[in-house]
């Protein structure tokens, strides 16, 4: 049976590797065609921006968000008063082949859902 | 209706907060482990709209006295809630 | 119903590993099936043979290892998620030319696919913080 899943996506890139490992586990799931919506809230957004992490020798999340699209997650659901919180312009995320959708009420969003993985 | 389950301290990371912000009217939250912190009498409101239950187990580790508007509950009755709810979010950052 | 539990704090480091436990044994107690426990990111640590806590401190290992043996439980190890933190089955190192194994009886390494599949079979998924 198919289950309506979310991937809450709450940790910023780089300092804790279950942002890594949300977005490969995201990946895998859509690799199996059960692509679940994805929901970037808290410092989660700070996966969304500009990054270079070439300096710490790390290799670029980047590269998994922008996989996204071509595995049928086409659109990035991101909480609004997160990024407003953090000084974030909505127009600043760019992910090539990507709708980016801000949600204001996060609580009726994640509510439609069957299950929610939280990363 | 979401069952939030919340893991951390108030006072030292934003799940709580988070929780609180994403909670919608129907909802139901757990604090467990460290976020029992946030179930003693003097900690302010979380939210209106949903009940607040705490782990009892986890609270009486940590000589918690869980304030008037949050039940504490046992690992039966969490399980159960989480019978009653869908989905489950946990907060844990 | 059907629960999966997915987990992501290693044993000993952070209480969510031990509150999985508490939570695993409540749910079969009322009767509930346990279809999978899927250990990720730091969580892969549970599956390590080689945890040795002091004698008055509890034994994670042995309390999942008694609850897989009682209920025949699928302890899911994700195969990616270990190899990077050193937790190899025998296969796995010697095909990674590592000098010794260390997963856990009971425990299995598998891909992330186990942790989509039981997303669909399962009626809750119940995620366990580090």
């Amino acid at each position: 049976m198919s289950k309506n899943t979310l991937a809450l996506c709450r940790q910023a890139p780089y300092g804790n590797a279950l942002a890594r490992e949300g977005l490969e586990a995201i990946l895998a799931a859509a690799a199996m065609d059960q692509a679940p919506a994805v929901l970037f809230l808290g410092d989660g957004v700070f996966q969304l921006a500009g990054q270079k992490p070439e300096a710490i020798a790390e290799k670029n999340l980047r590269r998994n968000i922008q996989a996204l699209p071509m595995f049928d997650v086409e659109t990035l659901h991101v909480c609004k008063s997160s990024l407003l919180q953090r000084g974030i312009m909505p127009e600043a995320l760019q992910v090539p082949g990507a709708d980016i959708e801000l949600v204001e009420d996060c609580g009726s969003f994640i509510r439609k859902f069957d299950h929610v993985l939280s990363f | 209706m979401t069952l939030h389950i919340v893991s951390k301290s108030p006072y030292s990371s934003s799940a709580l907060t988070d929780c609180a912000s994403s909670c919608a009217e129907g909802d139901a939250i757990v604090l467990i482990e460290d976020a029992v912190y946030g179930a003693v009498e003097t900690y302010p409101e979380i939210t209106e709209r949903a009940p607040v239950y705490c782990l009892q187990s986890d609270a009486e580790a940590r000589g918690i006295v869980i304030g008037k508007n949050v039940e504490g509950i046992d690992e039966t009755r969490w399980v159960t809630l989480c019978t009653e709810h869908n989905p489950i979010v946990s907060w844990f950052k | 119903m059907k629960f999966t539990l997915v987990i992501y704090g290693a044993p000993h480091a952070s209480e969510g590993a031990a509150t999985a436990l508490r939570f695993a044994r409540a749910l079969l107690e009322a009767g509930h099936t346990l279809y999978r426990v899927f250990f990720y990111a730091d969580g892969i640590h549970n599956g390590s043979a080689l945890a040795a806590p002091p004698q008055d401190e509890q034994d994670l290992l042995g309390q999942w290892q008694q609850l897989q043996q009682a209920h025949q439980l699928d302890l899911v190890v994700c195969i990616a998620a270990a190899q990077r933190r050193g937790l190899l089955s025998e296969s796995e190192a010697t095909r990674l030319e590592k000098p010794a194994a260390n997963l856990a009886e009971g425990f299995e390494l598998a891909g992330l696919g186990q942790l989509a599949e039981a997303t669909a079979a399962s009626d809750r998924i119940v995620t366990f913080g580090g």
